[in-house]
């Protein structure tokens, strides 16, 4: 019998975006990163190119976490109350790719730390790690739009990764990447024409489209998941098809979501039948993160240390 | 223990009425005869029904769509407040949904002035479905003993030829006496009940002078109807006015829920009224006898028609959407209680489906899409956006639910095409606006074409972005009032209602929805039959959008597919056009019942894809930009320069 020949030739390559800059590039950075690139669907490596492979960020807070779990303060909290000391760890001793830096500690409902704090803890990411950055706002339209810029400014030249644009607060950091040389974080809630109508927005405004990276929202695996994979999909069968505004690297945002699902954090004590927990958070981390490569993730932003050394043997094992 | 009873007088009209204490201000103002505006029909969502109380106590439930200051002035929601005692309350200019007529004679002319272009493409055997015969009928003799009613049948049949005939018992009842009084010469009037052809009535000597017919839009928003010479088929005077039924709710669903709730009765009063006021101002103003209008056939969507006919409208909502009756036949008007000729019949042009209603079937009469040789696009605009896509071999349609936003509704300043609407807008890119209103006169509002013109402007101005909002920083005309960002295009001072007409940012958002509706509605028709937009050879646009709409702004709000602009006709109200045609002739009637059962219903409630093709229309023009491929091109260039 023979087998029918199943190759499909894409007709448009998903951008590589490039980040972080090394000394000659104008940064600091002593390793760099591209993502994107691929000429096929995710690990169909007997039909397209599959350049770059999926990376992972390890996510760190500006301030000491109020609510991480203790199976992830038994790795951290020894050194979270510093960023600078944190991320290094996250790189030197789990492997972390990229370090991902939420500043948490800007929410006015919270500490409401100023553009200084922000800037601050975004210096000591980049002096103590040689990883690239991505620099996530608190989520408040208003204070992100008074914190980014003080980010961008010290962090300018780095080509670090800002987060995150909406269709309701896009201005001030598109203008921010295209000064300081960053790339953007385009986020959507889990709708495939809200992400494409984003990213005309930012483009709109004279940001190339290789300087976007797209945030389609994620969940955790048994919280809508199928449904966040199904937009992905479609959004990258698009992308490959032609449509230059889904033909950006897509980002996930996974260890936030899963370290709020009760499969991770509920202990065997109340749910004995489910095991060890030790075990079982981390996994459902990691398989959180294996559905979203499978879906055509190229970064994915983590926490648990145990959960990324699984991911990462896993990506090794499917690029070959 | 017996109700305490509060005496409102509402001003300026001054009507005054006695209810009970618990009454609503909206209900109170109902039985006055005070008709105060009203979408969600008494919900407290709308925010249109606001009232200035000037003497007297109240109870109020809190609401969010009142500000500081206008709680302060004495502002309420009519639905939302009851009396405490005796009441004096103003309704604002605003809030006045008038009965009064709201087209102007000049406006009647210009609905008049289309109906010549139609005639010129549709052409129809000239037949009025209500026909007045002079008739001699020669005496009896011994051999020529025909009965009278067979007399006057072969009297009749030797002008016509019509081969099932009958006669009411009234008619037979008369009949001797005029016979021996007249010496035979009479006139009959004859009218078209399908295959038969019944006399409806006989009067002495010659009458056939005077004969007169109505054709009427009964439209969600407004009744228009032309008043019709069946002699010479000139339309001698039109006149409208808004459908009462609004205070029972402003969209379609919400009177059906009213109609399952309290009963169809009221919203058959109220729509039987509006067309007997408009049949009594016509009549009145061109003197001419009630007796002497034989017909009227009305065009409506399938909810109005079963309003009007007093049809339970109860299953159109709910999946299946099954109407209870699509064709209804011809029947006495007076039965439903329109007050012509009291044998007068009214007819009512067939429905496609529970949600395209023979409203559209009178529009593809108008526009000749059933006859057209290449494919040929329909978009009816109104509280549902219809669009009917085909040529003369096949036809399919679909209604999206728009909302009545383009007909200027759920638009804080929003109005029908009447007078002080505006109509044409001009916005520089200092913020300073050039407008023109119907009428001539200061601004009340802005009508629906006003408002395609109004957002446009501010998209090219770049006062809102592609996903249509309004940026604050843009212009000084852009402010932030009571946490609304809005834009103001005639300040107070210019207008007729003592506050500035603006356009917020719900508003924007209210009139990309619209267009979101009618565009996935249309290109989704488009997909389905497995075409491409550009094979559109002709695109009609209808709708009550007054006398004007310019075509290039539609174009490039995305509200239109993107189609060569001398191939986009604007066509105005071709419910009232198709109406007056099959008033006019019999074959046209005829032809209209094909044409429903002919085309295709293609449902978007039930479409998979629908929602995703809405969220990707809500954007300027379209996310897709290879759907608007001359705006593509031209956005382009504008980058250039």
């Amino acid at each position: 019998m023979i087998i029918p020949d199943v190759k499909q030739k894409w007709a448009n390559p998903i951008n590589t975006v490039a980040i972080g800059a090394a000394k000659e590039e104008g940064g600091t950075r002593a390793s760099t990163i591209n993502v994107g690139g691929v000429t096929t669907l995710p690990f169909l490596h007997f039909e397209g190119e599959i350049p770059h492979r999926p990376v992972v960020a390890m996510e760190i807070l500006d301030i000491v976490p109020e609510d991480w779990h203790p199976l992830l303060s038994k790795y951290f909290s020894d050194v979270w109350d510093n960023p600078g000391k944190w991320a290094k760890k996250c790189v030197e001793e789990f492997g972390a790719d990229l370090i991902c830096l939420r500043l948490v500690g800007c929410d006015p409902d919270g500490k409401n730390q100023g553009p200084e704090e922000a800037a601050t803890a975004v210096k000591s990411v980049l002096e103590k790690t040689g990883v690239p950055l991505i620099i996530w706002g608190c989520g408040n339209d208003d204070k992100d739009n008074e914190v980014l810029p003080k980010c961008s400014e010290v962090s300018a030249g780095e080509r670090c990764l800002l987060g995150s644009i909406t269709e309701n607060n896009y201005k001030t950091l598109v203008a921010l990447c295209k000064a300081d040389g960053h790339k953007l974080i385009a986020e959507s809630p889990v709708d495939i024409n809200i992400a494409k109508q984003v990213n005309i927005l930012a483009t709109d405004l004279g940001l190339d489209a290789e300087d976007i990276v797209i945030y389609p929202t994620s969940g955790a695996l048994g919280y809508g998941i199928e449904y966040v994979y199904s937009i992905m999909e479609r959004g990258r069968l698009a992308g490959l098809s032609g449509d230059k505004m889904w033909a950006m690297p897509i980002l996930c945002d996974i260890g936030k979501e899963v370290w709020k699902a009760k499969e991770a954090i509920v202990s065997q004590n109340e749910v004995p039948q489910w095991g060890e927990q030790e075990e079982r958070g981390p996994l459902w981390e990691a398989t959180t993160a294996y559905v979203y490569l499978l879906a055509g993730a190229d970064i994915l932003i983590m926490r648990h240390p145990k959960a990324v050394k699984e991911v990462k043997k896993y990506i090794n094992k499917l690029i070959v | 223990m017996e109700k305490k009873k509060v005496r409102i007088t509402f001003q300026p009209s001054g009507k005054t009425v006695k209810v009970d204490k618990d009454t609503t201000l909206l209900e109170a103002g109902a039985q006055a005869g005070v008709y105060i505006s009203s979408i969600c029909g008494g919900d407290g969502i709308c925010g249109k029904c606001r009232l200035i109380i000037k003497e007297g106590n109240i109870k109020a439930n809190p609401t969010t769509l009142l500000s500081r200051e206008e709680i302060q002035k004495g502002y309420v929601l009519a639905c939302q407040t009851t009396a405490e005692g005796d009441l004096e309350v103003e309704v604002p200019a605003e809030s006045r949904a008038e009965r009064e007529k709201i087209l102007v004679d000049k406006d009647a002319q210009r609905f008049r002035a289309l109906y010549p272009q139609a005639r010129e493409k549709v052409f129809f055997k000239y037949e009025p479905l209500v026909q007045k015969l002079y008739l001699e009928l020669p005496k009896p003799t011994l051999q020529d003993n025909l009965a009278d009613h067979l007399r006057l049948y072969r009297e009749i049949r030797r002008k016509r030829k019509i081969p099932i005939m009958q006669s009411g018992l009234k008619v037979l009842r008369i009949l001797p006496k005029m016979l021996q009084e007249s010496k035979g010469k009479m006139t009959a009037t004859i009218g078209m009940r399908g295959e038969t052809t019944e006399v409806i009535q006989i009067e002495e000597g010659d009458t056939t002078e005077e004969s007169y017919g109505l054709a009427v839009d009964v439209g969600t928003c407004t009744v228009v109807a032309h008043l019709v010479n069946l002699n010479n088929s000139e339309t001698i005077d039109a006149e409208a006015t808004y459908n009462s039924q609004r205070v029972y709710g402003e969209e379609v669903t919400r009177r059906i829920i009213y109609a399952e709730l309290k009963g169809p009765d009221k919203l058959r009063e109220a729509i039987v009224n509006d067309i007997n006021n408009l049949i009594s101002t016509l009549i009145s103003r061109n003197k001419i006898k009630l007796n002497d209008v034989m017909a009227l056939v009305c065009a409506g969507n399938t909810t109005m028609v079963h309003l009007l006919l007093g049809l339970d409208p109860s299953q159109i909502r709910r999946e299946p959407y099954i109407p209870a009756c699509t064709s209804p036949p011809p029947i006495r008007a007076a039965e439903v209680g329109i007050k012509i000729n009291p044998r007068g019949l009214l007819y009512t042009l067939p429905s496609i489906s529970g949600w395209v209603g023979g409203d559209i079937t009178a529009g593809i009469l108008a526009t000749g899409i059933n006859e057209a040789k290449s494919l040929t696009m329909l978009i009816d605009i109104g509280t549902n956006g219809e669009i009917v896509l085909g040529s003369k071999e096949w036809m399919v349609c679909c209604a999206a639910s728009a909302g009545p936003a383009f007909e200027g509704s759920g638009v804080k300043h929003g109005m029908r095409a009447a007078a002080g609407a505006i109509e044409k807008v001009k916005i520089f890119s200092d913020g300073k606006v050039k407008y023109s209103t119907i009428g001539k006169t200061k601004p009340k509002g802005i009508c629906g074409s006003g408002l395609i013109d109004v957002m446009a402007e501010l998209f090219k101005a770049g006062f809102i972005n592609r996903s249509a909002k309004l940026n604050p920083e843009a212009s000084s005309q852009i402010r932030e009032k009571n946490g609304e960002v809005e834009f103001i295009l005639v300040p107070a001072s210019e207008t007729q209602i003592s506050e500035a007409i603006v356009v917020t940012r719900a508003d924007i958002e209210n009139l990309i929805r619209a267009k979101a509706a009618i565009f996935a509605g249309a290109d989704i028709l488009v997909k389905s039959m497995g075409l491409e937009i550009k094979e559109i050879e002709q695109l009609y646009l209808a709708g009550g959008f007054g006398n004007y709409l310019n075509k290039e702004k539609a174009l490039v709000l995305g509200l239109i597919p993107d189609i060569a602009p001398d191939k986009v006709q604007f066509v105005g109200n071709t419910s009232v056009m198709g109406a007056k045609m099959a008033l006019l002739s019999r074959e046209a009637l005829e032809r209209s019942y094909e044409i429903a059962r002919k085309i295709t219903y293609y449902d978007l409630i039930t479409n998979p894809g629908y929602m995703d093709e809405f969220i990707s229309a809500k954007f300027i023009p379209h996310t897709d930009l290879t759907k608007f491929p001359s705006l593509a091109k031209k956005s382009k260039e504008e980058i250039r320069k």
